[in-house]
């Protein structure tokens, strides 16, 4: 049965009548076509439909949308601020960092939830955080060169450590 | 080096941004008005007739709109991989657990779910063969008894559940063995691997007012979509339009038709635009992955270290039906090396299995284990450094390969003495080893076409018909900029399909930037020769003294007497010529060999067996970099896919029935960021004789070394030689403890059977 849920979505005030069953991914898809998000598995092991949830990186397939009442809620599309790409965004641009594209919105995602909450990570932490995102394409070595880019980027950015 | 404007700088792609911010648009992410979703039901059965399907109840519930079977499709035999050996559904008899047997379009997929839930099926099981060495056993049950009847186009037959037999053989090989001082003997074992991309296969098709077909996918090769779905349908080709959308992720699996057909026939028949998604894991029950490969190798060496003779007989299982070409030739069974006696044999085996795919130079990977494993075996036995032993057995310039042509110039030598270089021997008795593996690949060849048009602005639209991956189409317009002399900002390189692009080969088989980049690069010279000659009419000037850098046209001699390429369009449009289009096609490209060495240093935990990749280099021969980045990410990636296999990768089949028991990314165990080192990557660069610029394929070989340089590695570490892949914690762990899996293959009874 569909029922109305509202929710902060990539900083707009969204209502909107969903499924009761549905996941975060599917309202994001199928109800508001906010494609960027990807199904991978549905059954949270590969981390494409990664979003940030209140700042933290979710997958959003094992969320119910209509858990998320009230709740801040990003996902890709709300990174860039218009045609400026978020330093994340950048890095794997210039880094190289991408090839199929499927699992990216995830790993950006994962990577954005971690500088949030870890500026200045080490090599290993930047593995960690990205442990639940698959990739089949980079073999993550150029991914974790573009987060560690991006971390020194935003902190130089901010007159923090280089 | 020659110098480049474009090529040999890194550029990121040119469709970054969509990727990054969620705009692509791939195959899932296409929703239509109107638009239902297709669910597929599944063969509960190993091998069995269909007695019955009955469908009426499904047809009666609300929402459900069309449900089809295998009679609903024309009766014509299909094949993907060279043998018409197949329905596109079946009619009346399964040959695998998870095959579909009927399809449904309803309004939402829980619907088409529930109208699945209602068919009956009623089967006759028949004896059925899982296992691929079972299977070539005579009294073995026959998976297709009709085989003799199957057309194929290139492949012998070998009878009862051989249905590919590839030899190659030179020299008196017995003779060879008789005479040499020693012979090595092994037998090796590969599992089962799943492609792995993250996205689900998926398409929507379209039935059109006017009787055409539109069909959006996820796909490697639209024409072979497209002349597939006309063969299944009995459809003329062009009344089918295919779509490629943004490719999540293929390495071989998306090459050919998979599922289109499905919601193909069930729009035609509702009218409706039908979409198909595949769950996680649909995508390991019934997209063809890679099955279990057995390796017999045998050399004769002299004790000057000298190979004399060579015989490898290779079994590949090839499940329900061949899916994909067995192997990509069977000369792989000598690896890089000059062996002037050999005798090489590969079957493709049928078994109740899911069929065969492709992945990434299928069964190139396990060959190389095997004869990798196998040659460091034989430098053990010599007491000569593994690399030293390689160095004196390489096969060079001017030997003949084993498809017959003298081998053209190449880095096989300079990839080996980069690693040699690079590789520090960690101390007895730390539990650290150091292993290498050299691989071998060819640059692949096919169809390709390009288009360039020159706009009134300076820049040029160029048309492929090729499927971006990893890049792809970067490189291609990097190669367009590199032969007209603009910068790669001025090159756009548009999405097509199959109406509006010319023919081209499916990307696959490290073949878009040495075939299809040679086509692009003769279509800029055509298209520069036009400049030229327009320019030299308005410069009064012969074409011969023309050169063009930057965006303009000179006079070498004389560079103020200049026109940009822009004005030469906008002349063009008023000239005896028209506006500027330049064109190339071919089919065929010269041998052009790849090499690499790979090296893994590993650390061997004893207690639970567990080994850890401390360090992986690759040193591949890259001919020149069209893009070191793009290039970087193939090998980045292959090697990281190969490090899977290597380790964690396996696909696991129920002995009885054939079902895959780990059809998720739960419990089928591909490598997460954390378990994997930092690839360190080498590009030699010896051009190629041909190819664009003198490049060389990438793609392929990066998957091949890690098995190999991983197990010549735990070797080193510990002494234990382990012939059975993945080299898992459980494997390794019960390896020290002294019990090594024993596999053997009876090479006397299909040398009998030959005969």
């Amino acid at each position: 049965m569909k029922k109305t849920v509202s929710f902060n979505l990539n900083g707009n005030a969204v209502q909107i009548l969903t499924e009761s069953y549905y996941s975060l991914l599917d309202t994001l898809r199928d109800d508001l076509q906010l494609t960027g998000t990807k199904k991978g598995c549905d059954e949270g092991d590969c981390g494409a439909c990664t979003v940030l949830l209140e700042g933290k990186p979710v997958t959003s397939c094992m969320v119910l949308a209509h858990s998320v009442h009230d709740a801040d809620v990003v996902t890709i599309e709300g990174l860039a601020s218009g045609q400026e790409l978020h330093p994340v965004q950048r890095a794997f641009v210039e880094h190289g960092g991408l090839q199929c594209g499927f699992c990216i919105p995830g790993l950006i995602m994962s990577a954005t939830g971690l500088l949030m909450e870890n500026p200045e990570p080490t090599e290993e932490e930047v593995r960690l955080a990205i442990g639940g995102n698959l990739c089949r394409c980079t073999g993550y070595s150029k991914v974790v060169e573009a987060i560690l880019a991006a971390a020194t980027k935003i902190n130089g950015s901010k007159g923090g450590r280089s | 080096m020659t110098s480049f404007k474009v090529l040999e700088t890194n550029h990121p792609r040119l469709d970054a941004i969509e990727k990054v911010t969620g705009s692509a648009t791939y195959a899932s992410d296409v929703y239509l008005p109107g638009m239902l979703m297709c669910k597929l039901l599944l063969s509960t059965q190993s091998h069995a007739k269909i007695v019955s399907i009955d469908v009426a109840e499904a047809e009666k519930i609300p929402g459900v709109r069309a449900v089809i079977t295998g009679q609903d499709y024309p009766e014509v035999h299909f094949g993907s991989g060279g043998l018409r050996d197949r329905y596109i559904m079946p009619r009346d008899e399964v040959f695998y657990v998870g095959e579909p047997i009927a399809a449904v379009a309803a309004d939402n997929e829980i619907i088409a779910q529930t109208a699945l839930d209602t068919i009956k099926v009623l089967y006759e099981p028949l004896p059925n063969v899982v296992n691929s060495l079972a299977a070539l056993d005579p009294g073995s049950p026959i998976v297709h008894p009709d085989l003799p009847s199957f057309e194929g186009y290139g492949f012998v037959l070998g009878g009862d559940n051989v249905c590919t037999l590839l030899d190659a053989d030179r020299g008196d090989v017995d003779e060879a063995f008789g005479k040499c001082d020693f012979i090595v003997e092994d037998v090796f074992q590969s599992q089962g691997i799943n492609q792995g991309f993250l996205e689900p296969m998926a398409c929507i098709a379209r039935s059109e007012p006017n009787g055409r077909l539109t069909i959006w996918a996820s796909t490697q090769g639209p024409y072979q979509v497209r002349s597939q779905l006309a063969t299944v349908l009995q459809l003329e080709i062009s009344q089918i339009k295919v779509i490629p959308m943004e490719l999540g992720g293929g390495f071989g699996a998306k090459l050919r038709l998979a599922f289109e057909a499905y919601p193909a026939l069930l729009s035609i028949r509702c009218g409706q635009p039908v979409k198909l998604i595949n769950t996680r894991e649909e995508t390991f029950t019934l997209n063809g992955p890679r099955l279990p490969v057995t390796n017999y190798i045998r050399s004769g060496i002299n004790n000057d270290g000298t190979i004399m003779a060579r015989e490898a007989y290779t079994v590949f299982d090839v499940g329900a039906y061949l899916g994909a070409g067995p192997n990509s030739g069977v000369g792989h069974g000598l690896g890089a090396y000059h062996i002037p006696n050999y005798r090489l044999r590969s079957y493709g085996v049928y078994t109740n299995k899911v069929y065969v795919g492709s992945y990434r130079a299928s069964g190139v990977a396990d060959m190389t284990f095997a004869v990798e494993s196998h040659t460091d075996n034989i430098a053990n036995k010599l007491g000569i450094d593994p690399i030293d032993f390689r160095m004196k057995n390489a096969i060079k310039k001017g030997d003949i390969a084993v498809n017959g042509s003298p081998l053209p110039s190449n880095g096989l030598m300079e990839t080996l003495e980069a690693i040699k270089k690079t590789l520090n021997k960690p101390d007895a008795g730390s539990d650290r080893g150091v292993g290498v593996a050299l691989c071998e690949w060819r640059s692949g060849s096919g169809p390709s076409t390009a288009s360039i048009s020159v706009n009134e602005d300076g820049t040029i639209s160029l048309l492929t018909g090729s499927v971006d991956i990893s890049g792809s189409d970067t490189s291609l317009a990097a190669i367009a900029a590199e032969t007209l002399g603009i910068s790669l900002d001025k090159v756009i390189v548009p999405k097509r399909d199959t109406d509006l692009a010319p023919f081209t080969g499916p990307s696959g088989g490290s073949r878009i930037i040495y075939s299809q980049g040679t086509a692009v690069q003769r279509a800029a010279e055509d298209t520069k020769a036009k400049l030229f000659l327009l320019a030299s009419e308005r410069l009064g000037v012969a074409a011969e003294a023309l050169i063009c850098e930057e965006g303009m046209v000179y006079v070498q001699d004389n560079p103020a007497q200049s026109l940009d390429i822009g004005q030469i369009a906008r002349l063009s449009l008023s000239s005896r010529g028209g506006p500027i289009i330049g064109t190339a096609s071919l089919s065929n490209m010269p041998y052009t060999p790849v090499f690499s060495t790979h090296a893994a240093e590993v650390l061997v935990d004893k207690e639970t067996g567990q080994v850890k990749v401390t360090r992986y280099i690759q040193a591949q021969d890259v001919g020149v970099a069209i893009n070191p980045m793009s290039v970087e990410g193939q090998l980045d990636g292959g090697a990281v896919q190969g490090i899977g296999r290597a380790l964690s990768e396996d696909m696991q089949f129920d002995p009885q029935t054939g079902e895959v028991k780990n059809a998720s990314f739960a419990t089928y165990l591909m490598p997460l960021a954390i378990d994997m080192p930092n690839i360190e990557d080498i590009l030699i660069r010896v051009p190629a004789e041909d190819g664009p610029f003198g490049a060389r394929a990438v793609a392929e070989p990066p998957g091949f070394g890690p098995p190999a340089a991983i197990a010549n590695a735990i070797y080193d570490a510990i002494g234990i030689r382990i012939n059975d892949l993945p080299l898992s914690p459980e494997r390794v762990l019960s390896a020290i403890n002294g019990s090594v899996t024993e596999i053997t293959l009876n090479v006397h009874s299909l040398k009998q059977a030959e005969q």
